[in-house]
C-alpha cells in the first residue's frame, strides 16, 4: 500500500548540504497503525513530509497505491493530499476564524464534495470523534485542546483517505486525552481500514502501535 | 462557506485592524473622488471661459498704452487694411485725447492728487528738462486734464462688457459727425451740465445729447464723440490710436492675427480676447494639473495602504496559508481567498471614501478656485493711466472672467464616479499582486518544520 525506497532528503544550507533522511525503506499496509519514533532532528518530521506529499525528496520513491507521489506534478500532488491523505497535526492547526464544523466542510470543500452535502457530512464526522452539536458551532478558541485535536481529525478523515499522517498527535495533551485520541485513532485504523502513521516521542504509545519504526540520524534503525 | 465567503469574513477578522485599513483607503479615495471633481469641473470651466472669449481683436498703434508711451495713431490706410482682411466682420475704431484748461470751457471733474501730478511732471517743460524735485518746485501747479473718446460705439467705453448706461438723454450714433457729445455723470455734475447744454472743444460747441455712467471714476470724468468729430476737431483726420476688429469665428482668431501681423509689421500690436482668456486662466489650467497630480498620489498611497496591510496580513497568517495548502486547497483558491479579502476592505473603504468625497469634493474644489481666482484678480488690475475707450472693453472682459473664476460649481458626473470606482479597483489589484505572489511561495511543509 505505501512502500518507501532509498528516501534521501538533503538540505542546502549556507555551512553546506544537511543530509535529514538517508536510504529510507518502509513497507506499510492497507490498515496498519504503524508509528515512527526517534528522537528531535532525528528528521521524524521531514520523513512525514516527504510521506504527505508536503516536500520532495532529493533521491528515492515512495509509492501509494502503485503510484510515484515525489514524481506528480504540484497540482497532481495537492489533489492527493486532499482526497488521498489526512493530516493531524500537534499543534491542531485549525483555522481560528472558522467554527469546528467550518473547519471540517473546507476539507470537504477541497475534496470536491458538493456545497450540499457538506455540512451533513461534517456534522456526522464531527459527532463520530465524539464533538456534540452545540460544540461544532464554536470556534477553536473556545473548545479544549483535546477537542480541537478531535476536530482536527475529523477533518483529516473528511474525504475518506487511505492514509492518515499524524504528527505528535498526543503531545500537546494530557495523559488522559491522550490515552482517547489515541484510541480514537487506533478504533479508525480498524474500523475504517485507514492506514496511520504516527511520529510520535510517547513510547507507551508506540508500544500500542501494529508497527514502530526508529529513526536516529536521518536512517531507519529498527 | 465557499472561498469567496471566507475572503469577506476574513476582511473582518480583526475588527480595529479593518477600520484602521479602511479609514485610510476611505481618505485616500475620497481625495481621488475629491480630486476628479475638482479637475472636471476645472476643465469644464476652461473651456467655458475659452468659448465665450469671444472673437475680437484689438490692434493698437506700437508703444502706446492709453496716453502713455509713444510713436503715431494707426492711419485710415492702415485701418483700411484691417478691414479688409479675410475673416473681420466690423471694426470698431477709437481716437483718444485729452482736454486742457485752454482746450475747452469744462473744469475737470478730477483732483490730480500726487499721482496725477507725478503723471503729468514733464508737461509744460522742454525735453532737455530733468525731473528732480527742484525743477518740479518751479513749475507752475499742473492742472488736471479732460479726457475724451472718439468712437464709432460707443458701447466701447462700458467698462463691464455691456451696452453704456445712459442715464439721461440718448446715445450718440458713432458714425455721426455732428458736433454732438455724451458727458460723463462726474464732468456733468462739476459742470452742471444737462442734455441740451452746449460746451466748447477746441473753439467748437458742442451739444449734450446724453449723460453716462459706468461706475469708473475716470470714465466717469470724460466725454465721448462720434470718431469722425474728434477727428476733424483735433485735425487728426483718418488717425485712430485703437481698433477693435470681430472675426467671423473663433476657428478663424489665430489665422487673422497672423494676417494682421504680416499687414502691419512692426507698426501695430495686436492682441486677441482668446490668447488674454488663455492666459487669465492659466491658473486654473494649475489647478487641473494640480488635481491631476493629487489623483495619482492619492491612487499610489491607496495601493500602499492595501499591499502593506495584505503583505502584513499573508505574513502573519503564514502557518494558516500553510495548513490549507497541506490540506488540499490549491494556490489559486488561497489567492483568491486574500485577494478577496483585500477587495472587500476596499470595497467598504471605497463606499466609506466616496460619500467622504461626495461630501468634500464640492467645497473643496471651491475654495481651490477662489484662493487662485483672488490672487489672479490682483495680478490683473488696470492701471489708472491705461484711459478709457479699448482697454475698458478688454477690463471689461477681463471682470467677466474673474466672476466666471467664482462660479466654477463642482460637478460629480457618472463618468467621475466610474472612474473612481475603476482607480479603486486597481488599487485592489495592485494592492493584491505582491502578497498573491507571496502566498503562492508559502510551502506547505513549513507548517510541520515550524513545529
Amino acid at each position: 500500500m505505501l512502500k518507501v525506497e532509498n528516501l534521501t532528503k538533503t538540505f542546502s544550507g549556507a555551512s553546506g548540504d544537511v543530509t535529514a533522511l538517508k536510504d529510507i525503506n518502509m513497507h506499510i499496509k492497507k490498515g496498519e497503525f504503524a508509528s515512527i519514533i526517534g528522537k528531535s532532528g532525528s528528521g521524524k518530521s521531514t520523513l512525514l513530509s516527504m510521506l504527505g506529499a508536503l516536500d520532495v525528496p532529493t533521491s528515492g520513491s515512495i509509492e501509494v497505491d502503485g503510484v510515484d507521489i515525489a514524481k506528480l506534478s504540484a497540482n497532481k500532488q495537492t489533489a492527493y493530499r486532499s482526497k488521498k491523505i489526512g493530516f493531524v497535526f500537534q499543534q491542531y492547526n485549525l483555522i481560528p476564524n472558522l467554527t469546528a464544523l467550518e473547519n471540517v466542510m473546507l476539507a470537504l470543500e477541497f475534496g470536491g464534495v458538493p456545497a450540499r452535502k457538506r455540512k451533513a457530512r461534517a456534522a456526522q464526522l464531527l459527532e463520530d470523534v465524539g464533538i456534540e452539536a452545540d460544540e461544532q458551532m464554536r470556534k477553536p478558541s473556545r473548545l479544549s485542546g483535546g477537542q480541537q485535536q478531535r476536530v482536527s481529525i475529523a477533518r483529516a478523515l473528511a474525504n475518506k483517505p487511505s492514509i492518515i499522517f499524524a504528527d505528535e498527535p498526543t503531545g500537546n495533551l494530557d495523559s488522559e486525552t491522550g490515552k482517547k485520541i489515541f484510541d480514537l485513532l487506533h478504533r479508525l485504523s480498524r474500523t475504517e481500514k485507514t492506514t496511520i502513521i504516527a511520529v510520535t516521542h510517547d513510547m507507551d504509545i508506540a508500544g500500542k502501535t501494529d508497527r514502530t519504526f526508529k529513526l536516529r540520524d536521518g536512517k531507519i534503525t529498527a | 462557506m465557499n472561498v469567496v465567503t471566507r475572503g469577506v469574513k476574513n476582511a473582518l477578522r480583526s475588527p480595529l485592524r479593518s477600520g484602521a485599513i479602511i479609514l485610510m483607503l476611505a481618505i485616500s479615495i475620497g481625495l481621488i473622488l475629491s480630486m476628479l471633481v475638482a479637475r472636471s469641473s476645472v476643465n469644464a470651466k476652461i473651456d467655458e471661459v475659452k468659448s465665450s472669449a469671444g472673437t475680437n481683436i484689438t490692434i493698437t498703434p506700437a508703444g502706446v498704452m492709453g496716453f502713455a508711451g509713444g510713436g503715431d495713431p494707426l492711419t485710415s490706410t492702415q485701418l483700411a487694411t484691417i478691414k479688409s482682411t479675410t475673416h473681420i466682420e466690423s471694426v470698431t475704431s477709437t481716437l483718444s485725447d485729452q482736454l486742457g484748461t485752454d482746450d475747452t470751457s469744462l473744469t475737470s471733474s478730477l483732483e490730480l492728487g500726487s499721482f496725477g501730478q507725478r503723471m503729468m511732471r514733464f508737461e509744460g517743460s522742454d525735453s532737455s528738462s530733468n525731473s528732480s524735485t527742484e525743477d518740479m518746485a518751479d513749475m507752475p501747479a499742473p492742472t488736471p486734464r479732460t479726457t475724451i473718446t472718439g468712437t464709432t460705439d460707443p458701447n466701447s467705453v462700458s467698462t463691464d462688457g455691456s451696452d453704456l448706461n445712459i442715464t439721461s438723454g440718448t446715445t450718440i450714433d458713432g458714425t455721426s459727425s455732428d458736433l454732438i457729445a455724451l458727458v460723463g455723470s462726474d464732468l456733468a455734475t462739476k459742470n452742471s451740465l444737462e442734455v441740451g447744454d452746449t460746451f466748447t472743444a477746441y473753439d467748437k460747441k458742442i451739444t449734450v445729447t446724453g449723460i453716462f455712467s459706468t461706475g469708473n471714476k475716470f470714465q466717469d470724468s470724460g466725454l465721448i464723440m462720434p470718431l469722425a468729430t474728434l477727428q476733424t476737431i483735433t485735425e487728426q483726420e483718418g488717425s485712430v490710436t485703437s481698433a477693435v476688429a470681430k472675426v467671423d469665428s473663433s476657428e478663424n482668431v489665430d489665422s487673422t492675427v497672423t494676417a494682421l501681423e504680416t499687414a502691419l509689421g512692426d507698426d501695430a500690436d495686436i492682441v486677441s480676447d482668446a490668447k488674454q482668456a488663455e492666459s487669465s486662466v492659466s491658473s486654473l489650467s494649475s489647478i487641473a494639473s494640480l488635481a491631476l497630480a493629487g489623483v495619482i498620489g492619492a491612487t499610489i498611497a491607496g495601493a500602499a495602504i492595501i499591499l502593506l496591510a495584505m503583505i502584513m496580513i499573508v505574513r502573519e497568517r503564514r502557518r494558516e496559508i500553510g495548513v490549507i495548502k497541506a490540506i488540499g486547497g490549491t494556490n489559486r483558491k488561497v489567492i483568491t481567498q486574500f485577494m478577496t479579502e483585500a477587495l472587500t476592505l476596499t470595497v467598504i473603504g471605497s463606499i466609506v471614501g466616496l460619500a467622504l468625497g461626495v461630501l468634500v469634493s464640492g467645497p473643496m474644489t471651491n475654495s481651490l478656485v477662489s484662493s487662485q481666482s483672488s490672487s489672479t484678480s490682483t495680478a490683473s488690475t488696470v492701471t489708472p493711466g491705461e484711459g478709457g475707450g479699448p482697454g475698458a472693453m478688454i477690463r471689461g472682459g477681463f471682470d467677466k472672467i474673474g466672476s466666471n473664476f467664482t462660479q466654477v460649481t463642482s460637478s460629480l458626473t457618472p463618468e467621475i464616479f466610474a472612474s473612481a470606482i475603476g482607480i479603486t479597483l486597481l488599487i485592489a489589484i495592485a494592492g493584491s499582486a505582491v502578497p498573491a505572489w507571496f502566498i503562492a511561495r508559502v510551502r506547505p511543509a513549513e507548517v510541520l518544520r515550524s513545529e
